[in-house]
């Protein structure tokens, strides 16, 4: 593979359901992954392993307990989130928390080195009269150790925040500095973001006029060419009738003139794209003179901070994109226009009592201000886009098929250009006839605009020629995450395995190669998941370690993780 | 071979606005019993349909206009509306796609098993209770004593089918119809449900008639398939047979769709065209606006192909197929 953009990165993602008072569902446990753009990242597990709830907890649909997740696939002038400068203003108070922690627990450090003397004093005494005491004492030293060890994580925590959002220059002396160095960024970012929106206001005027254009010039044709028919169905008389509308409205307007005013904003959009990417320069000016300072002096904040691996994973944290944890909840809104959902069922995400024209145009109705003509144009645009028909606009969702409805869906989620979908078993409830028409047209529109899936299935039939990645999970946690050729070729995970060998085969029973076993059992509860590996219940391969260590998640191959101990053995030899 | 199960020429309508449509036209197959016989087809087919003719479980507007179904030497059109309770479990046990909905809710699982051993075998409550925990047992289910004490809510998915299975099976009837049992379940279950029905075939003296849409389960089940589109058979044979040689267009293109987790290069060919309503009217083979080879033969668009037996127990209803 070669060297991709990242599009999102999760970070230990957690999502915990509060189910009870100190009893939480755990349906998502430290998932960690990149997607990268353009690419289909597929995510195959049995129902309750939680694929579901990350594609939400992606999209903040859900919110994450713990964990980050940034999308890099906006730029951060576009959408100006107020998160940043909150972060910004919170540095010198990030810095001196940790501080503050550190030498807080520098003290109890103090303090438990000095009760270990005493405790190893009677200890050499022998003094069995002082039991009392030394239980006492041993309480004591273990509460420190564990207050100590709670400071000092709270310290790197601290850290951890800040260098989201400048890196290791977290730790530099000169943080006040740094800070308004950053801010002059923001500053730069925040007015690039409003020629941006004068921009995009400007364009729309502009391609209105365009559609209007090609309206005058083509709508008597368009007149004529139903007119010549014998005979119109319904959905043919609804379109003459628009089709009229359209010709009474533009019979005002005055194609040259038109042609002028479009003349005249051309030069004032491109003037704007220079202002732009000037303000963007200025803003990166800004940001290289703050990162000079990266490396000199650092403060001994933590006994860590001095190590330039730690720095190094500190500067890793620095976030280019967006944390859409932080985003207020409009924020989220603007940018779910570049994130979409398809779901399972189409009948289900439709209205019954609206046309589908009206359900498409609804989401430009929304989410642009494009003139009513505009968004009509559009939608029909689309419907052709998805193999449907225009005159679909004006029929209502009984009338469609499955698939029909599932093309709906998708026309909906592409309706707005994003650059990713997470498709939650987008094909699972249709015949495997339309289940392949639904998987090319996907496949198409993915090359046609390049996006970025994130498809959650359970059939590893589909993942395996659909999807360039494949994670497979298990009860909230990852099993194993390889391009689906390396993991069907190298399956490592022993669920992995055990779910290919219950997939039907098109093979006839007798000609059938594989062991004929079958996974017992049951997923168990996410509740109180298993100790240790959450597959060993089932596990034909459970060693004792299974039981008592949860497994890391490790490169076994090339590309190819796999969080299994069966693995880590052989890595240590 | 005895055969359990004959359908000979079913034609059944459904009445939608005062019109007459067809759903079924001349389906003919049979089941013997200790097989397993799978119908497959895209939905709308009449592959459910075909279950509820057997059942007599039409909907009012649904009419079965002519043809048998024979089940253990008594043609069951012909049997009234009071006399098909007789039957309906006893002889002939249904599971459904959905377990959750096949139970009910407010009823322990012991009491629905006893109750429908008690009526069809005329037990008494202890027997029944007996008769119940072995055929758990059978099905596999750990510890049936509690389960029986236990409400559907507590069980997953995949002991609640089992549970129908056991509960079907306890009345020991001459046909088992099973609709899409385990479309609802995960992969993995599903291989212990389809396991599980394999295992028991050799020991329940009955017929299993198998509907699905999914050709690997077909391999995974079936001793002899019959293929349906649009209320047809197009398509009839062993298993054998219908995976290494299919005949008819449908049936190879419905196999081309599915993605084989085998192969390693795999290229989509969805069937082209969508599904025809039944209220459409198709002249000649139903099957010939979607079909890849329709050009090859003028009579496609004409006239409706007869069933021929291309060898022996494989038939086919394709012009082409001669």
């Amino acid at each position: 593979m070669t060297e991709e953009k990242v599009l999102i990165k999760a970070r230990k993602l957690k999502k915990y359901f509060p189910i009870a008072k100190k009893v939480n569902l755990k349906a998502v446990e430290d998932v960690t992954f990149n997607i990268y753009e353009g690419e289909k990242f597929g995510v195959v597990g049995e129902s309750g392993c939680g694929k579901s709830t990350l594609g939400r907890v992606i999209l903040q649909l859900y919110p994450q307990t713990s964990g980050s997740c940034v999308y890099h696939g906006k730029s951060i002038q576009e959408l100006n989130p107020k998160y940043i400068q909150n972060e910004i203003n919170k540095l010198k108070e990030y810095q001196t928390k940790a501080t503050k922690f550190y030498q807080d627990s520098l003290q109890i450090d103090a303090k438990y080195e000095e009760l270990m003397a005493q405790k190893a004093q009677l200890d050499s005494e022998g003094n069995a009269n002082d039991a009392k005491k030394y239980d006492k004492i041993s309480k004591q030293t273990a509460k420190l150790a564990f207050d100590s060890k709670e400071l000092k994580k709270n310290a790197s925590r601290q850290l951890r925040e800040g260098s989201r959002t400048v890196g290791s220059l977290i730790c530099c002396a000169n943080i006040e500095e740094i800070q308004s160095l950053f801010t002059k960024a923001e500053e730069e970012v925040k007015a690039a973001h409003e020629c941006l929106n004068q921009y995009y206001a400007l364009k729309n005027k502009y391609d209105e006029n365009e559609v209007n254009i090609h309206h005058i010039k083509t709508v008597d044709n368009d007149i004529a060419e139903l007119k010549a028919k014998e005979k119109l169905n319904e959905e043919e008389e609804y379109q003459l009738a628009d089709l009229e509308d359209i010709k009474k409205k533009v019979a005002a307007l005055n194609i040259d003139s038109l042609n002028k005013e479009n003349a005249e904003l051309k030069p004032k959009l491109e003037a704007l794209e220079e202002e732009i990417n000037k303000h963007h320069e200025v803003e990166m000016s800004y940001r290289d003179k703050a990162f000079e300072y990266r490396g000199k002096n650092i403060l001994p904040i933590t006994e860590r901070t001095s190590d330039p691996e730690y720095l190094a994973k500190l500067d890793e944290n620095y976030e280019t994109g967006i944390n859409l944890n932080k985003l207020t909840k409009s924020e989220m809104r603007t940018i779910r226009r570049d994130m979409q959902m398809i779901f399972q069922d189409p009948a289900a995400s439709l209205d019954p009592r609206q046309s589908i024209g009206k359900a498409i145009e609804e989401v430009f109705e929304i989410n642009t201000n494009m003139p009513k003509r505009v968004r009509k144009e559009k939608t029909m645009e689309l419907l052709t886009k998805v193999g449907l028909k225009r005159e679909h606009y004006y029929s209502y969702p009984h009338a469609l098929s499955g698939g029909q409805k599932q093309r709906v869906g998708i026309a909906r989620a592409i309706a707005l250009d994003p650059s990713f979908i997470v498709l939650d078993e987008a094909v699972s409830a249709l015949d495997v006839s339309v289940q392949a028409q639904i998987l090319q047209l996907l496949e198409d529109l993915s090359k046609e605009k390049h996006l970025t899936y994130f498809f959650i299935t359970h059939d590893l039939g589909v993942v395996k020629h659909f999807c360039d990645r494949i994670m497979v999970m298990y009860l909230g946690n990852v099993c194993e995450l390889a391009p689906s050729k390396e993991l069907f070729a190298h399956r490592l995970h022993p669920y992995t395995e055990s779910l290919l060998d219950s997939v039907p085969r098109l093979t006839i029973r007798k000609d059938r190669k594989d062991s004929g076993d079958v996974l017992q059992g049951e997923v168990p509860s996410a509740i109180n998941p298993p100790s240790g590996c959450p597959f060993h219940t089932r596990c034909k391969k459970c060693m004792d370690i299974c039981k008592a260590e949860k497994p890391k998640y490790i490169e076994a191959r090339p590309n190819h993780f796999v969080a299994c101990h069966l693995y880590d053995h052989k890595e240590g030899a | 071979m005895e055969k359990v199960l004959d359908i000979q020429n079913l034609h059944a309508t459904f009445t939608i606005q005062k019109k007459d449509y067809e759903v079924l036209h001349d389906i003919s197959f049979s089941i013997n019993r200790n097989e397993t016989v799978c119908v497959v087809g895209e939905s709308g087919c009449g592959k459910s349909v075909t279950t509820l003719c057997i059942m007599q479980l039409l909907p009012n507007n649904g009419k079965i206009q002519s043809g048998k179904i024979v089940l253990d030497g008594t043609d069951l059109t012909q049997v009234n509306r009071k006399e098909i309770r007789k039957y309906r479990g006893k002889k002939m046990g249904m599971i459904f796609q959905e377990p959750m909905t096949a139970l009910n809710p407010l009823l322990t699982i012991g009491y629905q098993m006893r109750e429908s051993i008690m009526l069809h075998r005329g037990l008494k409550k202890k027997e029944a209770n007996e008769l119940a925990i072995s055929y758990l047992q059978k099905v596999g289910i750990a510890n049936p004593e509690s389960r029986l004490k236990q409400y559907p809510f507590q069980l997953s998915g995949g002991l609640r089918q089992r549970i129908l299975i056991a509960m079907v099976l306890s009345v020991q009837p001459d046909l088992l119809i099973a609709d899409e049992p385990t479309t609802a379940l995960d992969v993995t279950i599903q291989k212990q449900v389809l396991t599980l029905l394999n295992d028991l075939k050799k020991d329940m003296n009955a017929g299993i008639l198998f509907i699905t849409h999914d050709l690997g389960v077909v391999a995974e089940i079936a001793d002899r398939v019959v293929v349906l589109y649009a209320g047809r058979k197009v398509e009839e044979g062993t298993t054998e047979q219908i995976f290494k040689n299919p005949k008819h267009p449908y049936t190879i293109g419905l196999m081309n769709a599915v993605p084989n987790v085998d192969l390693d290069e795999f290229e989509i060919r969805p069937i082209p065209g969508t599904f025809p309503n039944i209220t459409e009217d198709i002249p000649g083979c139903r099957f010939n606006p979607r079909c890849p080879r329709a050009h090859e033969c003028p009579l496609c668009v004409k006239e409706a192909p007869e069933t021929v037996e291309v060898e022996p127990g494989h038939l086919v209803a394709c012009h082409l197929a001669k």
